[in-house]
């Protein structure tokens, strides 16, 4: 089978004088495990390969992929990108990045964790749903019990000069429990990533899915008002996810930001500084280059409430007159670079959880939010949303609520943030610790 | 793409330590993007996705494995890498593979290859400028097109063999509008399985100008009213409802994790008699729609609900096998990449025998929504919320001003019996669902129908 840098090679060797090309060439081996019922439920491998081609002349872009190509797949696909660039609005700041010296993150690669048999994988994840089903009587069964993991591996090369390439490995638990009484019936989830299995800590995935699932049992609607509003982590992140959307310059640049022309003012609580950082080993997406071969780094978005920067790739820090923040993302080699997040967090404070509930009397925690993609406007920041949670009494978690919704818009939200806790806590590439927002409409009816 | 020999021997080789049955999808995909943002034509993009999944089954857990090389070698090894999921046991039967005769096909009158991309990117242009011309209030337009064909052949060891071409054309517009520091949106985007005679019924500058004006209306929206409330459903929009507070926990996979609302209920009045709800992927050149589902099963209609009674469930062949039940056709899967679970296809709610306008002027207050922006369900409690991204309030039987930040939240069983009027004017919405981490396309659909109450929540008080 042909390297991946050779492919990716390939391609910028068939680039004509007055064109530039970039190959992003990825490949991924990837193992799951779903169990049920003390049992395999499905187990899936999975190998597959692919190279995207960027292309650029007189400053128009083509695109064109191809699955596990064979070296002339690969120049057929440069091929219809040219075609493809011809048809597209030229547009002066379309450019690749110079290569830039790269220095690489050895320990996002873990050589024992590449070599994990598949028997171990097997028996994660039955422990997982074993542990699930066996730590509270009335959480018998799960909705899902999983193990997975990746071993990949990402060439890119321009006729920029950029010739970047490393390997990771990634691994995962997931558990979404059932906790069921008197007829009721009532979810709660956990998930974990790790590089190594060695890291990865399912027992506290089994725990936690088994706990938020029992304390919502007995829940019911709370009456309509305005109350203090604790964000767990869970909860937290799922709204972080706005913010990445408008915190790209691709969205500042489009009119499609809420923060767009408010750099230097304040856009929230002086507790809140919120960082995208690409090297920090404490978050998963940490990775030595972006998606267009830029080294990474740490941004520092918002600090003490004030709007500091935006995230960039190429091609918005040349039409913002900046430079590249390494901020490049793509859905895999199918699809040429955007702005994305890498490692992206609110910075934890001081206050530990349990000031923050006292903090907190009479108000609730809501602990998962569902319907954000949904009930959100990324470009406005209003959100209305579903969300369970717990009424907050004495300090402690009380009463389990339901079918709530929360409303507000995101500038208010974040102006509003009256407590950082101390427990910062990553999921997926977002991490959050629980907050404590002073007041928000909390409707049940 | 493969022969029926090569496709035996996988098989065999899948079957090798026995388990109830074997299955090769092999696919290949060509597609063309082409993205207008910001009044220029950013990027086209072609793709070629070939490659291949084995799967085997054992009771109701699976063995799968894939690959996107499609030669002997490639497969011979995914067939092993599948089998030895399965316990050890004598090597299982594979029968002569005979092709199926599709039960309906879904044919593209205008293929997309047979129009140069330069088409496509005049359309995205005029879109740009129809939706622009549409108000000065228009910020900011974006607009994708999108065409796909998909080849799939599928093979079974029980000597089933099918062949299929799936094409398939969407092109959506999201328009920003803005004034004195307000910004809404508005997105529509009709699909088809279809060709390139689908932007005739279609037309790109009405869907410029729906996008548009949902935008522009928004513009003037003031705060959500909150609280318990009648809800008039425009046409296409019940079927949203549906599908996210129905149909997901009538997926046969769903109810066999016992996390379903319905579980158990087949038989019992879970609905209002007004409600007809079906599950039917034999509708000619819907989005959702196939000739055959991707475990090689015939298309069919499936009732889910017969006025108002549950009827039953969706089924893919692993949890039909498991229920002694025969696969309803919905087992579905986004690629060679995935394997197949119980998904719907186009779920809709029927025609009833009510007037839209009757049910506006026999509403005195609520709200009336024409445009969902999707939702999620628990389907264990059939607790769900949508967010609602076009609405109105009703006042004295007439729809009146725009409302925003508004959502509708309920539990499905309390929310589908408390449908009260069901009116004949049936329309369709395309979308993509997702669960399990795959994205396959799906139909919705339904008349205007009033929900006589339903939880709403907004910031108005």
């Amino acid at each position: 089978m042909a390297d991946l840098a050779e492919l990716a090679g390939a391609a910028v060797e068939s680039a004509l004088d007055n064109e530039a090309v970039e190959a992003y060439a990825e490949e991924a081996r990837r193992t799951e495990v779903t169990a049920h019922k003390g049992e395999v439920e499905g187990l899936t491998f999975a190998e597959s390969r692919g190279v995207g081609v960027r292309l650029i002349a007189t400053g128009r872009l083509g695109y064109a992929y191809a699955a596990d190509p064979s070296f002339d797949e690969v120049r057929a696909a440069v091929a219809r990108a040219r075609e493809n660039a011809e048809l597209a609005t030229e547009d002066e700041f379309n450019a690749l990045p110079p290569a830039k010296p790269i220095e690489p993150i050895s320990a996002l690669f873990r050589q024992d964790q590449a070599a994990l048999a598949t028997e171990r994988k097997v028996s994660v994840a039955l422990d997982l749903e074993h542990l699930a089903v066996s730590a509270d009587p009335r959480v018998a069964k799960v909705d899902q019990a999983g193990y997975g993991d990746a071993v990949s591996r990402v060439a890119i090369a321009s006729t920029a000069g950029v010739t970047a390439e490393y390997g990771r490995t990634d691994c995962w638990t997931v558990v979404s429990a059932l906790a069921e009484q008197d007829g009721e019936t009532q979810s709660g989830w956990s998930f974990r990533v790790a590089r190594e299995l060695g890291e990865l800590d399912w027992g506290s995935v089994a725990q936690e899915a088994v706990e938020r699932s029992a304390r919502l049992l007995g829940a019911v609607k709370p009456a309509s008002g305005r109350l203090p509003v604790v964000l767990d982590p869970f909860a937290g992140s799922s709204f972080l996810g706005i913010l990445a959307g408008a915190l790209s310059a691709e969205s500042v640049q489009k009119q499609r930001s809420l923060f767009a022309g408010l750099l230097g003012e304040d856009v929230g609580s002086p507790l809140v500084t919120l960082v995208d950082d690409g090297r920090t080993l404490d978050g998963p997406a940490a990775a030595p280059f972006d998606d267009e071969g830029v080294p990474t780094g740490r941004t520092e978005l918002i600090a003490h409430g004030t709007l500091m920067a935006f995230l960039h790739n190429t091609y918005t820090a040349k039409r913002g007159g900046t430079d590249s923040t390494g901020n490049a993302q793509r859905g895999g080699y199918r699809s040429p670079p955007g702005v994305g997040t890498t490692n992206f967090f609110v910075q934890p404070g001081a206050t530990p959880v349990s000031d923050i509930l006292r903090r907190a009397e009479g108000g609730v925690l809501i602990q998962d939010v569902s319907g954000v993609h949904s009930g959100a406007n990324p470009i406005s920041g209003e959100f209305s949303v579903g969300a369970t949670g717990l009424r907050i009494q004495g300090g402690e978690l009380g009463e389990p609520l339901r079918e709530m919704t929360v409303a507000s818009t995101v500038p208010e939200m974040l102006k509003g943030i009256a407590a950082v806790g101390d427990d910062l806590r990553f999921f997926t590439a977002v991490g959050v610790p629980t907050i404590l927002i002073a007041e928000m409409t909390v409707a049940g009816v | 793409m493969l022969d029926r020999e090569l496709s035996g021997q996988v098989l065999r080789a899948a079957r090798a330590r026995g388990g109830s049955f074997a299955e090769l999808f092999v696919e290949e995909r060509s597609s063309l993007t082409i993205r207008l943002d910001d009044g220029k034509i950013e990027e086209l993009t072609s793709g070629l996705d070939r490659g291949a999944g084995v799967r085997v089954g054992h009771g109701t857990s699976f063995g799968y494995a894939f690959s996107n090389r499609l030669d002997r070698d490639a497969l011979l090894e995914a067939a092993s890498a599948a089998a030895a999921a399965v316990a050890m046991g004598t090597a299982g039967q594979v029968v002569d593979l005979r092709a199926l005769e599709p039960p309906v096909v879904h044919r593209a009158k205008r293929p997309v290859e047979e129009v140069p991309a330069a088409q496509k990117v005049a359309w995205l242009r005029e879109v740009d400028d129809v939706a622009r011309a549409f108000s000065p209030h228009v910020r900011q337009v974006s607009a994708s097109y999108g065409d796909s064909v998909q080849r799939v052949v599928i093979a079974t060891s029980d000597g089933r063999w099918v062949e299929e071409s799936r094409p398939r054309v969407r092109l959506g517009v999201q328009v920003v509008a803005g004034r004195d520091g307000i910004i809404q949106t508005g997105f529509h985007g009709p699909a088809g399985l279809a060709g390139l005679e689908f932007f005739q019924e279609h037309p790109p500058a009405t869907t410029a100008e729906v996008a548009a004006k949902r935008a522009v209306t928004m513009l003037d929206a003031g705060p959500a009213p909150a609280g318990e409330m009648p809800v008039v459903l425009a046409p296409g929009m019940g079927g949203v409802l549906f599908h996210e507070a129905c149909g997901h926990p009538l997926e046969a996979d769903i109810v066999d994790k016992e996390a379903s609302v319905y579980r158990g209920r087949i038989g019992e009045l879970l609905a209002s008699s007004l409600v007809t709800g079906v599950d039917d992927a034999t509708v000619r050149n819907a989005w959702g729609s196939f000739s055959f589902d991707d475990e090689g099963a015939p298309a069919q209609r499936t009732v889910l609900f017969r006025d108002g009674e549950l009827q039953g469930l969706m089924y893919d062949r692993l949890r039909a096998e498991k229920d002694g039940m025969a696969s309803t056709g919905n087992g579905r899967r986004q690629s060679y990449a995935h394997p197949p679970i119980p998904r719907m296809t186009n779920s809709y709610i029927l025609n009833g025998p009510s007037k839209a306008d009757d049910i506006l002027v026999s509403t005195e207050r609520g709200v009336y929504i024409t445009a969902l922006g999707g939702g999620q369900t628990n389907p264990a409690s059939g607790d769900f919320v949508f967010g609602v991204s076009e609405g109105y309030l009703i006042e004295g039987g007439k729809v009146t001003s725009p409302v925003r930040g508004a959502n509708l939240t309920g539990r499905a069983i309390e929310v589908m019996s408390a449908v009260d009027a069901v009116a004949d004017d049936f329309d369709t919405w395309e979308g993509v669902c997702g669960k399990d981490g795959q994205g396959v396309p799906v139909g919705s659909g339904s008349p205007t129908l009033r929900i006589s109450r339903i939880t709403v929540g907004g910031t108005g008080g």
